[in-house]
């Protein structure tokens, strides 16, 4: 059975805009869950079962690496520190807030990845593939939009995963003997950001002590 | 030794330090950039230079001109801990992760695990720059050069580009690494982060990035045209060259333009777009020993005026000024020299950016040479200290300028 394209990319945009939109204090690993599934398709045509699994345990890792530095954060000594879902500045009032300017963002990501998909190329002179980019380009392009308009620190770090999430997906599809371990190299950066963001979290969440509050 | 052990001993010691010195033995942080140096010395030689543009591959050594960087950078680094008034110790865990971050950067020939090193080292600046100053300015630091080593990371699936020497891809992956090289050296119109932050943190919070990153990035963004990147490499040397020399000029009108507190910073971001557009946008000899020479004596003259000029050291501060200055024989005129030479060699054109850079620079070092700052004298050997190493330091910035090619070559090894 062949690979049906607008089903893979159907499924890329989904999980791109559900990423894009996301926001709060379990934002990593919401978007990293939903990106993973998207992306997973994609996964398992070009990367098999093991394509699947790095998708899948980069996203089990993210999760978990979120609740274990949220949990740690919490327990350990109070310290003044930043909260990561508190915006660093207050933008002026305006009609279309953050949250518009990144779906407007997401639809342009459209045309983007739809010329990458088209024009470029992955892997090697005789294992090229082309035509079957566009839900990797997709998800890349939102995460740098999400980069560049963020406004706290847990939009960063959601950028941040669905940048690596998205390379490595782009590594499996590269077929040579170097795609998977470099698919688990681009994704490591995925529960690191999740680790960080759920720690600033679980730092922020600890109630500060009297004494400091004095 | 590996330079993978390097770069865990320079996180490990960042980490260690910062969860066990106290205020009173904060200064003991600067030994993190001084081992981080030392080992370095030790770590295995590549003999071919190392190039982030092939496929995966293991860290096996560090070549020689990264070497002496990474040397250079860490004693210059240590001292400009040693010669600021007040350290913060939770810095210690900055220094570390960067220094461990470029490490692998400049040891890697894989585009992959450079980029996602640089990204470590971004990540690791940015949260402390937020957490110091929260603001649009530090969060841009963020949003800008996050974006710019995202473009790197993207780029890495791409390379090598065997077999794909023509077409959109090599110019998509030259337009990417561009971004990325941009973005991390702060070169408008991707460069409005770093002025920011110039403004609002602390000397010492930026001296990380002056002194560690951006040598590193300016490196490996020299050697990026040397791999297979067909026709990416007009898009790449092209553009560079056009932001660099933008990027240079307008520097150097905000050098004199700008606050005093942020002169030596403006200096530095324009000496290094003058260089980006020479090495990257000439990729001739006389670029990279120029670019080198500019490094090299920012590197030795940082630890003097990244510290505030109201603590002390009026007379040394002075005398770095003018070595900055681009007065022969000063080290920044052998280095600007030869970089107008390269730019000359390429397009005549190309030096009128360079020169109103040039001349933007020179105003604002005797701008800053000439300023007055009311200051109680120093008494007591403890406050003569400082001043010794400065001296050394500006008597080194001397030697350079005497000896600038058998200096540079000393120190990269061409």
């Amino acid at each position: 059975m062949g690979v049906s394209a607008p089903l893979l990319s159907a499924v890329g945009v989904l999980a791109g805009v559900v990423a894009v939109m996301v926001d709060g204090r379990r934002a990593v690993a919401i978007a990293v869950v939903f990106l993973a599934a998207g992306l997973m398709p994609t996964a398992a045509t070009f990367g098999g079962a093991p394509g699947v699994a790095v998708l899948a345990g980069c996203a089990v890792a993210a999760v978990v690496f979120a609740w274990a530095g949220f949990v740690g954060g919490r327990r350990l000594p109070w310290v003044a520190g930043l909260d990561p879902t508190i915006p660093a500045f207050a933008p002026p009032e305006r009609l279309f807030g953050p949250r518009s300017a990144r779906a407007f963002s997401a639809a342009i990501a459209v045309p983007i990845a739809s010329w990458v998909s088209f024009n470029i190329p992955v892997g090697q002179i005789t294992t090229a593939v082309q035509g079957l980019l566009f839900p990797t380009a997709y998800a890349w392009t939102c995460g740098v939009i999400r980069l560049l308009l963020a406004r706290t620190v847990e939009d960063l770090a959601v950028g941040v995963a669905m940048v690596s999430l998205s390379t490595g997906t782009a590594w499996l599809l590269r077929s040579g003997s170097d795609s998977l371990p470099g698919a688990v190299i681009a994704c490591a950066a995925t529960p690191v950001a999740a680790l960080v963001a759920g720690w600033l979290a679980g730092r922020s969440t600890r109630r500060r002590p009297v004494a400091a509050e004095a | 030794m590996n330079p993978a052990v390097v770069a865990a001993v320079w996180a490990a010691l960042g980490l260690a330090a910062a969860a066990v010195l106290r205020r009173r033995t904060a200064r003991l942080v600067a030994f993190i950039p001084l081992a981080g140096a030392g080992l370095t010395l030790l770590a295995t030689r590549s003999l071919a230079p190392v190039v982030p543009l092939g496929g995966l591959g293991a860290i096996n050594g560090l070549d020689r001109a990264g070497q002496g960087l990474l040397v250079t950078a860490g004693i210059s680094m240590a001292l400009v801990i040693a010669l600021h008034p007040t350290i913060d110790v939770s810095m210690a865990r900055t220094i570390g992760v960067v220094g461990a971050s470029v490490t692998l950067a400049l040891a890697s020939g894989d585009p992959l695990l450079t980029a996602l090193a640089l990204t470590a080292a971004v990540a690791t600046l940015t949260l402390r720059w937020i957490g110091q100053a929260p603001g649009r300015a530090t969060l841009a630091a963020g949003r800008i050069a996050g974006s710019g080593t995202a473009a790197l990371i993207a780029a890495s699936p791409f390379l090598p580009l065997s077999g794909f020497t023509t077409g959109p891809r090599p110019v998509v992956v030259g337009g990417l690494l561009v971004a990325g090289v941009a973005a991390l050296l702060a070169i408008y119109p991707l460069g409005g982060w770093a002025a920011g932050i110039l403004g609002v943190l602390r000397p010492l919070d930026v001296a990380p990035w002056i002194v560690l990153l951006v040598p590193t990035v300016l490196l490996i963004a020299e050697r990026i045209p040397e791999g297979v990147l067909g026709d990416g490499v007009p898009v790449y040397e092209h553009i560079l060259l056009v932001v660099g020399l933008g990027s240079a000029a307008w520097g150097g009108f905000w050098a004199f333009r700008g606050p005093a507190r942020t002169r030596y910073g403006r200096i530095f971001m324009t000496d290094i777009a003058l260089c980006i557009a020479a090495v990257g946008g000439t990729r001739n000899s006389p670029a990279v020993t120029g670019a080198l020479i500019i490094v090299l004596s920012h590197l030795t003259l940082a630890p003097i005026l990244l510290r505030p000029a109201e603590a002390g050291l009026v007379w040394p501060r002075r005398v770095a000024w003018a070595l900055l200055s681009g007065v022969p024989p000063s080290p920044a005129f052998w280095g600007r020299f030869l970089l107008l030479e390269a730019l000359a060699a390429g397009n005549v054109d190309s030096t009128i950016a360079a020169v109103v850079a040039m001349t933007g620079i020179f105003i604002a070092t005797v701008m800053a040479c000439s300023m007055r700052i009311a200051r109680a004298p120093a008494a007591g050997w403890q406050a003569r200290v400082p001043e010794a190493g400065a001296w050394l330091l500006v008597a080194a910035g001397i030697a350079i300028g005497l000896a600038p090619q058998s200096v540079s070559t000393f120190v990269f090894g061409s």
